[in-house]
C-alpha cells in the first residue's frame, strides 16, 4: 500500500480515473464520497486546516500515475471541496473559493474540546490569550495545540454566544484575551 | 415353437407362456436386486470415501473440486439438499450456503464501484479476506459452485466468460457482443481508448465510441451504475476508459 509520510493511502488513489471528475452521476457520487473521506482523514491525521485550491497539495496528485502529472484539475478539486462544504465539513474562506477551511471537527466539536480542555486544566474563571490556547504549555498534547486560528476564533465565538466566556482585546494588538466563566 | 393342433397344444402353449413370464419376472427381479445391491454398495463406498477424506474435502479446494466432479459423473449432487447424509457427513451444504451469502455481500458492496461486474479471481481474493478466520481455503471452483446455488434465487447471479477471464455478474443486465469484445481488449492494461478499440477490433470510430459511451453510462440497462470510468488526464491526450470489473485495483471495496 502506498503511503504519504505516515499516512496510508486508499487503493483508489492508484486508479487513474479517480483523478478525473466522472461524467456519469452515479459513478461521480461514489467518487466524490471516497475523496471526501480521504481529504478529511488526511487533514485530521496531518493536522491540516486549510487547503488552497491553486497550490500544491500532496493528495491532489499521485506521481505513480502516468497521467498529466497524475493530478486533479481545478474543477475536480473544487467539486470535492464543495461537497465537503455542503456537508458542513469545510468552508470557503473567501468568495473566490480559492482557500478552503477543513473542519474535520465541526465548530461545535471544537467548542466542546475547548470546554473539556478548560475543565481538565482547572482553568475555569481564569484568563488566557488565544495564542496560549494554540501554543501554550497547557494545550500541548491535546488536539487544540496548533489549531488554526480562524477555527479557534469561530469556536470561541460560539462559546461566547452561549455565555461561557468573554473575548476581549488584550494588551498586544494581535492577540485577544479569553475570560472563561464555565 | 411349432403349433400343434388340438386343445392339448393350446394348453401346452399357455403353460409355456406362463413359464416364460415367470422366468422373465425372476430375471428382472434378480437384475433389479443386483442393481439395488450395487447402488447400496456404491453409496456406502461413496460414504466411506467421503468419511475417510472428510477433512481433505473440507480443507483442500482441489480435492473438493475433484470430489464434485466425481459426484457429478455418477449423478449425485451433494448440495441438492441441506438435509440428508451429505450435509450431515460433510457439512458441505452449509459451507456453500455460507459462501453464497458472502459472495452476495461482496458483490453488493462492490457494485457502486464496478457496476455489478466483478472478476472471479478478485471475488475469490475478497472472499479469502472476508473469511480470514475460517482458515479453510476457497477456490474459484468453490465460488462457481456457490454461485450456481444462488441461481435458484433468480437474482441474476451469473458467471460470464470474457476472453480468458471469468466475470461474475450480479445485476440483471445483458452485455452485448460489442461490450464483451471491448472488455476483452481492456484485459491487457485495464483500460482502452477509442483508437485502440478501432484498431484491435477493426471497428469504425462511431461504433467504438457508441459502445464505450454505453458502458460508461450503462444506460441501456436500468438501475446499474456504469461499468467504465474515464481518465482524461493522460499524457497521450486521449480519453482512457477504465473498467474496475477487470482490474484488481478495486480490492479496496469493503475494507
Amino acid at each position: 500500500m502506498q503511503t504519504l509520510g505516515n499516512f496510508k493511502l486508499p487503493n483508489f488513489f492508484n486508479y487513474p480515473p479517480y483523478f478525473t471528475l466522472q461524467p456519469v452521476r452515479d459513478t461521480r457520487e461514489k467518487q466524490v464520497q471516497l475523496w471526501k473521506e480521504l481529504i478529511l482523514d488526511y487533514c485530521r491525521t496531518q493536522k491540516i486546516f486549510v487547503i488552497a485550491l491553486d497550490e500544491e497539495f500532496p493528495l491532489f496528485s499521485n506521481p505513480v500515475i502516468e497521467s498529466i502529472a497524475g493530478s486533479l484539475n481545478h474543477e475536480a478539486r473544487q467539486a470535492f471541496l464543495s461537497a465537503l462544504v455542503s456537508e458542513g465539513r469545510a468552508e470557503w474562506m473567501h468568495k473566490g473559493h480559492r482557500k478552503c477551511l477543513i473542519l474535520w471537527h465541526r465548530i461545535q466539536d471544537w467548542a466542546d474540546s475547548i470546554v473539556q480542555f478548560v475543565k481538565d486544566n482547572g482553568l475555569e474563571d481564569t484568563v488566557m490569550t488565544v495564542e496560549e490556547i494554540r501554543s501554550g504549555v497547557e494545550s500541548r498534547g491535546t488536539e487544540l495545540h496548533g489549531i488554526d486560528r480562524t477555527i479557534l476564533m469561530r469556536a470561541l465565538k460560539l462559546l461566547e454566544n452561549k455565555g461561557k466566556l468573554v473575548i476581549f482585546k488584550g494588551s498586544s494588538a494581535d492577540d485577544e484575551g479569553i475570560k472563561f466563566s464555565l | 415353437m411349432n403349433r400343434r393342433p388340438g386343445i392339448g397344444g393350446l394348453q401346452a402353449a399357455a403353460a409355456a407362456r406362463d413359464q416364460y413370464r415367470l422366468l422373465g419376472a425372476s430375471v428382472a427381479k434378480r437384475r433389479t436386486d443386483l442393481m439395488k445391491e450395487q447402488l447400496v454398495t456404491f453409496r456406502s463406498q461413496l460414504e466411506d470415501f467421503a468419511r475417510k477424506h472428510r477433512n481433505d474435502i473440507r480443507k483442500n479446494p482441489t480435492f473438493r473440486a475433484q470430489f464434485h466432479e466425481m459426484c457429478a459423473k455418477v449423478g449425485v449432487d451433494p448440495l441438492a439438499s441441506n438435509k440428508g447424509f451429505w450435509a450431515e457427513l460433510l457439512g458441505i451444504g452449509d459451507f456453500y450456503y455460507e459462501l453464497g451469502v458472502q459472495i452476495v455481500e461482496i458483490c453488493l458492496a462492490a457494485r457502486p464501484h464496478n457496476g455489478g461486474l466483478i472478476n472471479l479471481q478478485e471475488l475469490c481474493n475478497l472472499l479469502g479476506q472476508k473469511r480470514k478466520t475460517a482458515r479453510e481455503a476457497v477456490s474459484e471452483d468453490d465460488c462457481l459452485q456457490a454461485i450456481s446455488k444462488l441461481k435458484v434465487l433468480g437474482s441474476g447471479f451469473e458467471v460470464i466468460s470474457v476472453g480468458k477471464k471469468k466475470l461474475v455478474r450480479s445485476v440483471p443486465t445483458e452485455l452485448n457482443k460489442d461490450h464483451n469484445e471491448i472488455l476483452e481488449v481492456a484485459q491487457g492494461q485495464g483500460y482502452v481508448t477509442v483508437e485502440e478499440v478501432q484498431r484491435r477490433l477493426s471497428w469504425s470510430a462511431g461504433r467504438a465510441t457508441d459502445a464505450l459511451e454505453t458502458l460508461l453510462e450503462a444506460s441501456s440497462c436500468q438501475s446499474i451504475e456504469g461499468l467504465a470510468m474515464i481518465d482524461e488526464g493522460h499524457r497521450d491526450g486521449k480519453c482512457h476508459y477504465w473498467f474496475p470489473c477487470i482490474s484488481s485495483i478495486s480490492s479496496y471495496v469493503g475494507s
